[in-house]
C-alpha cells in the first residue's frame, strides 16, 4: 500500500510540474499586462509602463521567469513560501490565503450536502425505479445539470434574495400561496412513499392539511419574522431522526439499539437545558462550541457502548449519528430564537454580495446568521447541481448492484429489504461513487469560479481569473497550485478510499 | 468555460463616469451645481448613515496611490476622500481649485513662477500642518535618479516610485522655495509647462516619511537639499512600498493621516468585502454629509441587482444598452443618470507608404472618399443613442461636446462637410484618387469589441456600396503589436482623455511617441509646440483651433463619439453626481446625503 501512494505521488508530482510550465507559458501569452496603458494619451503612462515592465520582468524570457516562481514555490518547503506579487504589490501568498479559506467555506458546506442529498435521492430513486418520484427527481437531475450556473445565479439572487427580502418585511405567505405548497409536498411526500392507491392518497391527504395548517398558525403568529423552536421541538425532531437512523442501520427490532439512541436524545435534551440555563449558549465562541460538539459525540458513542449489548460497535454508530443530529438541532434552535433580533439588525436579511456583512454589530449568533445567510445562495446553488449528477451516478451503480446474484441469494435467504438495501447492496454501490465525490470536490474549488464571481466572494475562482484579466502570472499560478494539489490529493484520497472499500484493490 | 469567457468579457469595465445631467432629484438637500465644480452647500452637519459604492472587485490595498504599483482606481477612488488639494477635476473635466485647501496663481508667465499658498487651518489628521515640506518632498519623489542624482530627461531609473515620472523634475530642477512648517511654496519652472496647473494638488505626509527613514522633518528637508542619499533611499522605500497593505491588515491611524474630510475607519476593513471612512475630526473644511462611507469590492455585473437590493446605493455599471434597460425596470426607488465620458472613439489612416490613404496611392481623395460614406450619425443613433438619448457626433479631437469650448473649436475648424454620408460624392472622389475599384480596407480594432464590431459592419454595409471592400480587421494583438508596428490601413481605437492639454502632442506632432500612423503636418507640430510651449488657456485655444482645422483639412482621422456612461443611484441619495472625471461617481461623495 505504501509503494502504491508513493508510486502516485511521484506520479503526480511530475504532472503538476509539467502542468504548471505549460500553465505558466499559456497564461503569460495570454494577452497584453500592458493593455490599461494603450489607449492612455496621459504623458505619464510611457513612465507608468515602465514601471509595470520592469516589476513583472516582462523583459526576461519565459523560462526566467517561470524559475523565478518556481523557486519561489520551492521556499514552501522549507517554510519560505513566496508566490510573487501580483501586479498591483500585493503579496499573492496573502491574497491566496485568503482566497482558499473563502472558497474552502463555501465549497465544504456545499459538498457535504451535495453528497448527503445526492446519495440519499439516488438510493431512493433506484429503490422506486419508474415510480412518479423516480420520474421527477430524474427530471429535476436534468434540469439542473443543464442550468448556466451564471443564470440560475442570477435567477437565484433575484428571487432568493431580493424578492425574499420584499416578502420578508411583512412576512406573510397568502392564502393561494400556502394551498400551492402544501399540494406540492403532498404530491411529493405520496409519491416518496409509495404503497397502494389508498396509502398514497391518504399521505397525501394528511401531508396537504397538516402544512396548510401549520403555515396558516405561521401567518397568524407572525412566525417567518419571530419564530421560534424550543426544546420541545428539538426533543422531537431528534427523537424522529434517532428512529430513522435506528432503522436504517439495524432495523428497529433491535430494542437495545432504539432505546440507546432514544436515551441519547434524551441526554442531549436535559445537557442543552443545563447550558441554557447556565447561559453557555447566549454568547458562545466556535472553539467553545467545536468543544461541546466534541463532548456531545463522546457521551453519544459512551451511551452506544453501555447500552449496546451484542452489537456495540453498530450502536455506538447509532447513537453517534444520533448525537450529531441532536447537537445540530441545538444549534438550530439557537439560530431560530435569534432571527428576530437578526431581522431587526439586518432589515434585508439575504445581500446579493459578499461572504458577510462588513462591520455587521450583532452577537455570536447574529453574526453566524448574517454569514450563514450569505453562504445559503451560492451553497445551493453550488450543492443543486452537484446533486444532479451525485444522483443520478448513486441510481444507476446501485440499480446495477441490486440486479447482481449476490444480492438475490441475500433476499432468498429471507434478509429483510432494509438489510439486502443497506449491507449488502448500498455498500458495493458506493465503490464507483467515491471516485466521482473526490474528484467532485475538487473541481468544485476551481468550478466556483463563476458562483464566487456572481455572489461577490473573493475566492480562488476570483484570483485565477483578476490575475487572467490582467495578464498576471502569479496569481493564477498561485490558483493553480491550490486546485492543481486539490485535485492530485483528492485523487489519492479516492483511491485509498476505494481500496478499504474494495479489498480486491488493494493487492 | 465559455460562460466563463462571457463574464470576463464583460468583466473589462472602464471606471469612470459621463457627463452631469441637469438631475432629476427634488429632495431639499439636493443643491443644483452652477457649473462643473462641486455645488457649495454651504453649512454641513454630518447626518447618521452609512452610503455603499463599489467600483469592482479588486480590493483597496494602497494609502498612497502615487506608485506604479498602486496608481489604480480601486486605490484612488477610497483615497480621495482622504486627501485634499490645491484643484481637482470638475464634473466636466476642467480643472476646479478647493478654496477650502489653499490658493494658487502664476505670477509671472515667461519664466513661469507659481505660488502656492496653503490655507492657516490646513493640518493632517494627526494635527500636524500641511506645510512646504509635504510639497518639497512630493517634488523630490519626481526629481531623484536611484542614484541620488537629479532627473536630466525624466526616463532615468528613479529613485521614488512616482507612477507620473519624473516630468515636475525637469521643469522644475531648483528647489522649491519655502520654509519648514510655512505655509507658502514657490515653483520656479525652467521652461514654460503648458499642464503646470495639474502638476501640484494633494501631497503625501512628509512627517510620516521621515519618522519611517529614522530621521525628523528638518532631517528629510535637508536630506533632500543636501541630496543624502542614505536618507533619501530609506524614505524611498518606505514611500514605494511601507504603505500598501495586505487585505484586511488595516494601518494603524498614526501611519495613515488624512488631509480629507474623511479618515479610514479603524474597524473599518473586512478582507475581500469592503472598507468604510469615517469624518476626520481635524478637517477644517466642510463637514462631511453623511458618517460613513463604505467602498465594497463587488464585480461590476453584480451591481445592478446589488443596487436593487440595497446592497449598494450608488453604482457605475457598465454602459450597454442591457444595464440601462435592467436599471429602468427598476422603477421608482433608483434614479438612472445617462453622460458621457472622457473617452472618445475614433478612426485613424495610416499614413505610410503604400497603404491605401497614404499620399502614394489614394491620398487625400480616398481619404475624403471614405469620410463621406462613413456613417457616423448611423453609429451614433443605432449603438449610443440606447444608452444615452443625448448623444452626439463629435467632432473634434482635443475638445469633449460636453466642454464649454466645444463649440467655439468645431466652430472654427470643421464645416460640416462629413455630417451626412454621401455614397455619390464618395464614388466621385474615388474616381479622383486614381485607384481601381473595390479598395480593399482593412480596419484594425482590439478584439473582442462587440461594439467595434458592430461599428465596422455599418461602416461596411455604407463604403462597399461607394466602391471600397471593408475587411474586418478585428485582433486580440491590435494593442499589443499591431498598432505600434502600423499593420493596419485604418486603426479603430479610443483616446482615454487625461484631463491635460499638451497630452495629444505625441499624437499629431511628426515623428511623435504615440503617432503611429506617421502622420505629418508642420502647420500642426508648429501649432502643438506653440501649445505646450504657453501657460496660456488663451493661447490653448487658439492653437487647439488652428490645430483642429488642420486635423481637418488633412484628415488625420475622425472622431465618432465620446463613449456613453451610465451611473444609478437609489432615489433617496442627494447631490450624486455623474462626472467625467476619471475617479468616477465619488469625486464628490463627501456631500452625498441620504434623504431623511
Amino acid at each position: 500500500m505504501l509503494k502504491f501512494i508513493l508510486r502516485r505521488v511521484g506520479a503526480s508530482v511530475l504532472v503538476l510540474l509539467g502542468a504548471s510550465v505549460l500553465m505558466y507559458i499559456l497564461v503569460i501569452n495570454s494577452g497584453d499586462p500592458l493593455a490599461d496603458f494603450r489607449e492612455s494619451n496621459d504623458p505619464r503612462a510611457a513612465a507608468q509602463m515602465r514601471s509595470r515592465i520592469a516589476a513583472m520582468g516582462l523583459e526576461n524570457p519565459w523560462y526566467e521567469r517561470y524559475w523565478d516562481w518556481l523557486k519561489g514555490v520551492g521556499g514552501c518547503f522549507t517554510g519560505q513560501c513566496d508566490l510573487g506579487n501580483s501586479v498591483n504589490g500585493t503579496s499573492v501568498l496573502a491574497l491566496t490565503e485568503q482566497a482558499a479559506g473563502s472558497t474552502l467555506r463555501l465549497v465544504t458546506l456545499a459538498t457535504l450536502l451535495a453528497i448527503v442529498l445526492g446519495v440519499g435521492l439516488g438510493i431512493l430513486t433506484a429503490i422506486r425505479q419508474y415510480s412518479a418520484f423516480d420520474y421527477t427527481v430524474t427530471f429535476g437531475a436534468f434540469l439542473f445539470f443543464a442550468l448556466p450556473v451564471f443564470w440560475a445565479a442570477v435567477l437565484l439572487k433575484e428571487f432568493g434574495a431580493i424578492r425574499y427580502n420584499n416578502w420578508i418585511a411583512e412576512g406573510q405567505y397568502a392564502p393561494g400561496t400556502i394551498l400551492v405548497i402544501a399540494a406540492v409536498l403532498a404530491l411529493a411526500l405520496a409519491g416518496l412513499l409509495g404503497g397502494s392507491r389508498r396509502r398514497r392518497l391518504l399521505t397525501g391527504a394528511a401531508t396537504f392539511v397538516f402544512v396548510a395548517a401549520v403555515m396558516f398558525v405561521f401567518n397568524m403568529i407572525d412566525w417567518y419574522r419571530n419564530p421560534s423552536f424550543g426544546l420541545v421541538m428539538v426533543v422531537l425532531t431528534s427523537a424522529g431522526a434517532a428512529v430513522l437512523v435506528t432503522a436504517l442501520v439495524s432495523g428497529l427490532k433491535n430494542r437495545k439499539a432504539l432505546y440507546a439512541s432514544l436515551t441519547t436524545v434524551a441526554v442531549g435534551a436535559v445537557i442543552y437545558l443545563v447550558l441554557a440555563i447556565a447561559g453557555v449558549l447566549a454568547e458562545p465562541t466556535w472553539l467553545l462550541l467545536a468543544g461541546l460538539f466534541v463532548l456531545a459525540l463522546a457521551i453519544s458513542v459512551g451511551i452506544g457502548y453501555f447500552m449496546g449489548g451484542y452489537a456495540k460497535k453498530q450502536v455506538m454508530m447509532i447513537t453517534g449519528i444520533t448525537g450529531t443530529i441532536t447537537s445540530l438541532m441545538v444549534v438550530v434552535d439557537q439560530l431560530i430564537a435569534h432571527w428576530a433580533s437578526f431581522l431587526g439588525l439586518k432589515s434585508r436579511p439575504i445581500s446579493t454580495i459578499g461572504a458577510e456583512t462588513p462591520q455587521f454589530g450583532g452577537g455570536f449568533w447574529e453574526s453566524a446568521l448574517d454569514k450563514g445567510a450569505q453562504l445559503l445562495l451560492p451553497t445551493l446553488l453550488l450543492a443543486l447541481i452537484s446533486v444532479a449528477t451525485h444522483s443520478r451516478y448513486t441510481r444507476a451503480s446501485m440499480l446495477e448492484v441490486m440486479g447482481q446474484d449476490y444480492v438475490r441469494t441475500a433476499r432468498s435467504k429471507g434478509l429483510s429489504e432494509r438489510e439486502v438495501i443497506v449491507k449488502h447492496a448500498f455498500r458495493n454501490a458506493l465503490i464507483p461513487i467515491t471516485t466521482i465525490v473526490a474528484f467532485d470536490f475538487a473541481a468544485l474549488i476551481g468550478g466556483a469560479v463563476i458562483t464566487e464571481r456572481v455572489f461577490g466572494w473573493k475566492g480562488m475562482g476570483q484570483l485565477f481569473q483578476q490575475g487572467l484579466n490582467a495578464t498576471d502570472p502569479n496569481p493564477v499560478m498561485a490558483f493553480f497550485l491550490v486546485t492543481g494539489v486539490a485535485a492530485v490529493t483528492m485523487n489519492l484520497l479516492a483511491d485509498i478510499a476505494y481500496a478499504s472499500l474494495d479489498p480486491r484493490i488493494r493487492r | 468555460m465559455a460562460a466563463t469567457g462571457a463574464l470576463l468579457f464583460s468583466a473589462c469595465n472602464t471606471p469612470g463616469g459621463g457627463q452631469a445631467e441637469p438631475t432629476e432629484t427634488s429632495g431639499s438637500g439636493t443643491v443644483e451645481p452652477t457649473d462643473g465644480c462641486k455645488a457649495d452647500l454651504g453649512d454641513v452637519e454630518t447626518a447618521e448613515g452609512e452610503i455603499k459604492y463599489s467600483i469592482g472587485e479588486d480590493e483597496w490595498h494602497a494609502y498612497n496611490n502615487d506608485t506604479g504599483a498602486t496608481n489604480s482606481t480601486y486605490n484612488t477612488v477610497v483615497n480621495t476622500q482622504l486627501f485634499s488639494g490645491f484643484y481637482y477635476f470638475g464634473s466636466d473635466g476642467t480643472i476646479c481649485h478647493d478654496e477650502n485647501f489653499g490658493s494658487y496663481e502664476a505670477v509671472s508667465e515667461d519664466p513661469l513662477v507659481v505660488e502656492y499658498t496653503i490655507n492657516e487651518d490646513a493640518v493632517w489628521s494627526d494635527g500636524e500642518p500641511i506645510a512646504y515640506e509635504d510639497y518639497l518632498l512630493d517634488w523630490a519623489t519626481q526629481y531623484f535618479q536611484a542614484d541620488g542624482k537629479p532627473t536630466v530627461d525624466g526616463t532615468e531609473e528613479p529613485l521614488f516610485d512616482f507612477a507620473g515620472g519624473m516630468t515636475l523634475g525637469t521643469y522644475v530642477t531648483t528647489f522649491p522655495e519655502g520654509e519648514v512648517g510655512g505655509k507658502t511654496v514657490t515653483y520656479n519652472y525652467d521652461r514654460v509647462y503648458a499642464d503646470w496647473e495639474a502638476a501640484v494638488s494633494d501631497t503625501m505626509p512628509a512627517h510620516i516619511v521621515a519618522e519611517k527613514a529614522g530621521t525628523d522633518v528638518a532631517g528629510l528637508v535637508d536630506a533632500i537639499k543636501t541630496g543624502n542619499v542614505d536618507i533619501l533611499t530609506k524614505a524611498a522605500e518606505f514611500w514605494n512600498t511601507g504603505w500598501a497593505y495586505e487585505p484586511g491588515d488595516m494601518p494603524p491611524a498614526e501611519d495613515v493621516p488624512s488631509s480629507g474630510p474623511y479618515i479610514l475607519d479603524p474597524e473599518g476593513w473586512t478582507a475581500g468585502q469592503a472598507i468604510s471612512v469615517i469624518p476626520n475630526e481635524a478637517y477644517w473644511g466642510p463637514a462631511p454629509a453623511t458618517s460613513k462611507l463604505t467602498f465594497r469590492f463587488a464585480a461590476p455585473e453584480t451591481h445592478v441587482q446589488a443596487l436593487s437590493n440595497g446592497d449598494l446605493n450608488a453604482i457605475e455599471p457598465q454602459a450597454t444598452v442591457d444595464t440601462v434597460t435592467q436599471l429602468e425596470a427598476l422603477g421608482d426607488s433608483v434614479t438612472v443618470s445617462t453622460g458621457q465620458e472622457f473617452t472618445w472613439e475614433h478612426v485613424d489612416f495610416n499614413f505610410a507608404s503604400g497603404r491605401p490613404f497614404a499620399e502614394d496611392q489614394g491620398g487625400l481623395a480616398l481619404r475624403e472618399a471614405f469620410a463621406l460614406c462613413f456613417p457616423r450619425q448611423k453609429i451614433v443613433d443605432d449603438l449610443i443613442k440606447p444608452i444615452n438619448p443625448d448623444a452626439v457626433v463629435m467632432n473634434a479631437r482635443e475638445v469633449f461636446p460636453f466642454q464649454d469650448a466645444y463649440a467655439d473649436v468645431i466652430e472654427a475648424s470643421y464645416g460640416g462637410e462629413y455630417d451626412e454620408v454621401d455614397i455619390e460624392a464618395s464614388k466621385a472622389k474615388i474616381a479622383e484618387s486614381g485607384l481601381t475599384t473595390p479598395i480593399d480596407v482593412e480596419i484594425s480594432y482590439n478584439a473582442p469589441n462587440e461594439r467595434r464590431s458592430q461599428e465596422v459592419a455599418l461602416i461596411k454595409s455604407s463604403c462597399d456600396e461607394a466602391g471600397f471592400n471593408i475587411v474586418d480587421g478585428g485582433s486580440e494583438a491590435f494593442f499589443d503589436s499591431e498598432l505600434s508596428a502600423g499593420d493596419w490601413d485604418i486603426a479603430l481605437f479610443a483616446w482615454a482623455g487625461s484631463g491635460l492639454v499638451a497630452s495629444g502632442q505625441s499624437i499629431y506632432s511628426n515623428g511623435g511617441g504615440q503617432n503611429y500612423g506617421k502622420y505629418e503636418s508642420d502647420a500642426v507640430t508648429e501649432a502643438w509646440t506653440a501649445l505646450a510651449d504657453s501657460a496660456d488657456p488663451e493661447v490653448h485655444l487658439e492653437q487647439q483651433k488652428i490645430l483642429e482645422t488642420e486635423l481637418w483639412k488633412d484628415l488625420h482621422g475622425m472622431p465618432i463619439f465620446a463613449h456613453p456612461g451610465v451611473a444609478a443611484y437609489s432615489s433617496e441619495l442627494q447631490n450624486v453626481r455623474q462626472t467625467v472625471a476619471q475617479n468616477g461617481l465619488p469625486w464628490n461623495a463627501e456631500q452625498w446625503s441620504m434623504a431623511s
